[in-house]
């Protein structure tokens, strides 16, 4: 068995990275200043998000990646994953503080952080952790616990499980009478699905207890209502869509935007006979003017996307054309015969996918394909021709990134193994976007208003909240003309 | 049928005729009347339409208007007129617009005629609209018509533009307003009447294009063919007409007028329907019906009862001059009809006096001629009759007279054989006197049952002997009588009496010899008699006097015979007939009834005459 290295240094580098290290950079930088803009505890984060959330319990999260992406978010705050990935793309320690494999990567022990427990005082022990984990990895990953140590095992090779288990679902959580419970930097204090969450400051957490003592979260808020909390200081944290960005701007608001991390995409569904024939799927799909798209309807807060990966992310996504050529589709559109219009369903919730559609719609429409638009529900688009919808890419690291696209889509196309060149991976890519059943159109950043209050937003750079190191400056005007959640 | 009858029906025929004509007229005249109201109403109907359109077209203009005097346009303009401009940033513009300006769609148009904004059609941006800059002069364009492309559908639109000019480009403005069914609410309709609009979007009729105030119509497909006659019409500028059954009362049928609505091209976009309820001319052409038949009813009894009153005023006279004609036929002679009037009836009635007058004036001179000639015929057959003995008594006693001067002994001889004669010339004259008395003296029979055969045989075996008497040409008597023939009530003296003159008759009518044939039978509640001769006949003349008294054809006879056969008859309430005609012989028929009438009651008893 090759052993990956002892990660308790790691797990303190974790430490210091998260709790340490910003607040004496905080103090380094302000000393001169004011002393409120000193690091301190206490306050509530007022956060408001469009999605609405259903559920924190992992094993009841939708298939669709962009309700999941929301829970993901929230669900960070409460629970923890056994890894994580950083900035770079590389798995980095959390419960687990070591790992170590078989040659064939068919078996994997991790080593849990010794003294983490969870909200209601229950330790954290390799049984617990399995229990987790089992329904979230499938009958295909046997899970077990080998004294101190959490194994998990298949009869297939699993070279990136550790990049795996930072991402998604993977959230070691406990079931007690009073349901779910994590190890999680918040605890859940009020809970009402769909509509509100309240999070306290978890005082015992591993990492350091967090700066804030509570976060109050509003699911459901309109795009618009959103900014006009943020105008208003009803909110500190808001979610923008790309054409609120000049508007906020222009308010005074503080803004911060990620890099492209999420991909805006049409995706066909090939059980439909109507979008069985490549040629309608390519008309379609060179019909579109991705620019338009991006410089008007995102406002420029985005960009074309002609393959899966960004270009920060891939390197290789120029080699993708973006460019529209409506008199080839036209052409295409011209050898197929006359069929109903095809049925372009988006998250009704979603006002810029709504955009988004009715552009698609109107590029079609161009070149002979009637396309009707409609929204639905994200999990009620079963009798849909062809979704708009957004796919979260959830990790740095372009492999996992195009895996987790690939899951999201259902895609069976296997990927070059861990440490392939990049070329192997384009090639990949190139493949899935010719088979033209998901048509690129966009990546989007995560876009959020800030308020004034807000200090040390310092969120991942693929867009993954970080509100352990936030603080709040309770002294500023802002803080007084804001109410309470 | 009477004339009276006559008279009340083309009275009555007259009266209904003349009620049918009145409401025919007036039924003709109301519908007329109505449906020129009908015209009037949606002439006005459109009038208020096309003010309506015209004041929203105004309203459009306004608010487009509005928008391009706005400063935060004039300052989009002149963005967009610098180099490098960014249209996206007022991607969303145009919605804000259209909802403050409460106008249902607005686009925000380049100068090169790019969509830069759009209310209804966000996601339209960047695509060309040609047709706004083909225009040179927005600013003295009103609203017009434009057929607008929605990302679902097709609307029609009052459509007004208005440019923004910086330096040498234009920014258009577009601002629309849906013609749908709040404008058609918005029309003051009167009752019965309703107006719909079509818009023709479509390259076919689609149903769902057809709106009312209150939403899509039912029964859509029902006014297409009145909707593609529009569409098929040329150029689209003549109204049309058409009636509607929604059921089968007629009084549920709307007409409707079909009046097309153009847009800039003259192209036809919209067809405004007009419909007109057609209850309130069925009510009234139905209430015009009832009222005719009532008044014709009225009218028909009406004139029924004044045909009936006018008929027997024109009648009355001609049935009493009817009754005058019936009594002077029954033999009053004295009939007389009143004069109540100087018309043609009075003068009718006038004539029938004068006229019976003259008949009983020339019946009487005729009576009293009769009487002459009767007395004189009684004279002349006294005369004759007793003509023939008073000669031989006349010799006798001349003879007697030159005897005196013979000797007693052939005194005595000739005095005896005159004695001889003049008594038995005496008792001819006795025989011929007592004839004559027995005519005068016809006794009242005594009716009593008699069998008509018994009397009939009894009378001809009297004369049996003579019918084969030697030296006379033989007369074969037959008898046909009817043993089924029932008894009547006769004299039987009398009746014995009239048989033996008929059958002497016939004896005296064959000289030469011939058949004597009698017949008995039943005749409807009577007994007929008929004695045939096969004599010589008579003429017409000779039977027209046959039964006159002392009227005689033959050398020895008195005239009496026939005349007495007569009486017995019309004593017993029968009828006496001749018929004979010269050479083939005699028959006369008696038919007696059964029971005589009583006596004082009129006789049915005549006599005809045949030939």
């Amino acid at each position: 068995m090759k052993h990956i290295g002892f990660r308790f240094t790691a797990g303190v580098s974790a430490v210091v990275e998260r709790a340490i290290l910003p607040v004496l950079s905080a103090l380094c930088l302000t000393l001169p200043v004011h002393a409120a803009t000193r690091p301190h505890y206490g306050g509530t984060l007022r956060l408001e998000m469009r999605a609405r959330v259903a559920s924190l319990d992992p094993r009841e999260w939708p298939a669709d990646s962009t309700g999941a992406a929301a829970a993901e978010r929230l669900a960070s705050l409460v629970y923890d994953r056994l890894v994580r990935v950083d900035e770079n793309g590389r798995v980095q320690t959390a419960l687990a503080v070591s790992w170590q494999h078989d040659a064939d990567s068919k078996r994997w022990q991790f080593r849990l952080r010794p003294g983490v427990k969870f909200h209601d005082g229950t330790p954290l022990t390799p049984d617990r952790a399995a229990a987790a984990l089992h329904p979230l990895l499938g009958n295909e990953r046997l899970v077990s616990v080998s004294g101190e140590w959490l194994v998990i095992q298949s009869s297939q090779s699993m070279p990136d499980l550790p990049a795996e288990l930072a991402r998604g679902r993977h959230f070691i959580s406990h079931t007690t009478s009073e349901g779910l419970t994590g190890t999680g930097a918040f605890r859940v204090a009020e809970w009402e699905p769909r509509r509100r969450l309240l999070l306290a400051a978890n005082e015992e957490y591993w990492a350091g207890r967090p700066f804030l003592d509570s976060i109050a979260v509003e699911m459901g808020v309109h795009a618009s209502e959103q900014l006009i909390h943020l105008e208003l200081s009803k909110a500190d944290v808001v979610e923008l869509s790309p054409d609120q960005v000049r508007r906020a701007l222009q308010s005074g608001a503080r803004t911060w935007s990620s890099a492209p991390a999420e991909l805006l995409s049409l995706v066909f569904n090939l059980r439909r006979p109507a979008v069985q024939d490549v040629r309608l799927r390519q008309a379609v799909a060179l019909s579109i003017d991705r620019s338009s798209i991006v410089n008007v309807l995102l406002q420029k807060q985005g960009e074309a996307a002609g393959g899966l990966l960004p270009q920060w992310l891939s390197g290789y996504a120029f080699l993708f054309p973006v460019a529209a050529d409506v008199e080839r589709a036209k052409q295409l559109r011209h050898k197929l015969s006359a069929a109903a219009p095809l049925a372009l369903v988006y998250d009704s919730d979603d006002a810029l996918v709504r955009a988004v559609a009715e552009r698609v719609a109107v590029n079609a429409r161009a070149v002979g394909i009637s396309v009707q638009v409609s929204g639905a529900r994200s999990d009620a688009t079963a009798g849909a021709d062809v979704r708009l919808i957004r796919l979260r890419l959830g990790s740095t690291d372009p492999r996992v990134a195009l895996d987790s696209l690939l899951a999201s889509l259902g895609a069976l196309e296997s990927l070059p193994p861990a440490g392939a060149v990049p070329e192997q991976l384009y090639a990949a890519e190139r493949a899935l976007v010719e088979s033209l059943r998901v048509v690129p159109l966009a990546h989007l950043p995560e876009t959020y208003g800030l308020g004034p209050r807000v200090k040390n937003w310092m969120p991942r750079r693929s867009g993954g909240w970080r509100l352990e190191d936030l603080w709040l400056d309770t002294s500023s005007r802002a803080d007084e003309s804001g109410g309470k959640p | 049928m009477s004339f009276r009858a006559k008279l009340t029906t083309i009275f009555s025929m007259t009266v209904v005729a003349a009620v049918a004509l009145v409401a025919w007229g007036v039924s003709t005249y109301a519908r007329r009347a109505f449906e020129q109201l009908d015209h009037q109403r949606t002439d006005a109907l459109l009038a208020q339409f096309r003010r309506e359109f015209s004041r929203r077209g105004e309203e459009v203009v306004h608010r487009v208007e509005g928008i391009a005097d706005a400063e935060a346009t004039v300052r989009m303009a002149i963005d967009l007129a610098r180099p490098q401009a960014d249209p996206s940033l007022y991607v969303h513009d145009a919605r804000g617009l259209a909802a403050s300006h409460q106008l249902d769609f607005v686009e925000i148009v380049a100068n090169d005629g790019t969509l830069i904004s759009s209310a209804q059609w966000p996601a339209r941006f960047g695509y060309k609209i040609d047709w706004v800059t083909g225009e040179k002069d927005w600013k003295s364009q009103s609203a017009f018509l434009r057929r607008e492309e929605l990302p679902d559908n097709v609307a029609l639109a009052l459509t007004a533009v208005r440019t923004v000019q910086v330096g040498e480009k234009n920014l258009y403005i577009i601002g629309e307003q849906r013609l749908d069914k709040e404008f058609l609410a918005s029309l003051v309709l009167p009752a019965g009447m309703r107006a719909l609009l079509y818009r023709n979007l479509e390259p076919a009729y689609i149903s769902s294009a057809l709106t009312d105030a209150s939403g899509p119509v039912s029964q859509a497909d029902r006014y297409a063919p009145l909707i593609e006659q529009v569409r098929k019409s040329a150029g689209g500028v003549h109204a049309l007409e058409q009636t509607i059954e929604w059921s089968g009362d007629p009084a549920g049928a709307e007409t409707f007028h079909a009046i097309p609505l153009a847009g800039r091209q003259n192209e036809l976009l919209g067809i405004l329907l007009v419909g007109s309820s057609r209850r309130e001319l069925v009510m009234l052409t139905n209430f015009i019906g009832w009222l005719a038949v009532l008044v014709g009813g009225a009218g028909i009894l009406l004139g029924l009862a004044l045909s009936w009153w006018l008929a027997a005023r024109f009648t009355r006279p001609v049935e009493r001059l009817a009754a005058g004609a019936r009594e002077v036929a029954a033999g009053n002679w004295e009939a007389r009809v009143e004069v109540r009037s100087r018309d043609e009836i009075g003068q009718l009635a006038r004539a029938f006096n004068h006229m019976t007058g003259q008949l009983a004036e020339q019946r009487e001179r005729l009576v009293q001629a009769e009487r002459v000639a009767a007395w004189r015929e009684l004279a002349r057959r006294l005369a004759h009759e007793l003509k023939n003995p008073l000669f031989p008594l006349q010799l006798t006693v001349e003879n007697l007279l030159r005897a005196r001067e013979r000797s007693p002994e052939q005194f005595n001889e000739v005095f005896l054989e005159s004695t001889a004669t003049l008594r038995a010339e005496l008792e001819n004259l006795n025989a011929i006197v007592g004839r004559f008395s027995d005519f005068a003296k016809m006794p009242a029979p005594h009716l009593q049952p008699v069998n008509i055969n018994e009397a009939v045989r009894g009378a001809v075996k009297l004369f049996e002997a003579q019918f084969s008497a030697i030296g006379r040409p033989p007369i074969t008597p037959e008898l046909h009588l009817d043993e089924g023939v029932a008894a009547i009530q006769a004299d039987p003296d009398l009746l014995h009496r009239a048989l033996q003159n008929l059958v002497l008759n016939s004896m005296d009518a064959m000289p030469a010899g011939g058949t004597l044939t009698i017949r008995t039978q039943s005749q409807n509640g009577a007994v007929r008699v008929e004695v045939s001769d096969t004599g010589s006949g008579l003429t017409p003349e000779e039977c027209a006097r046959l039964f006159t008294p002392y009227y005689t054809t033959k050398q020895h006879g008195t005239g009496l015979g026939l005349a007495i056969v007569q009486s017995v008859v019309s004593d017993h309430g029968g009828t006496l007939a001749v018929e004979s005609q010269p050479g083939c012989g005699t028959t006369i028929r008696i038919e007696l009834p059964v029971c005589p009438p009583a006596p004082g009651q009129p006789s049915a008893g005549n006599t005809r005459t045949s030939v």
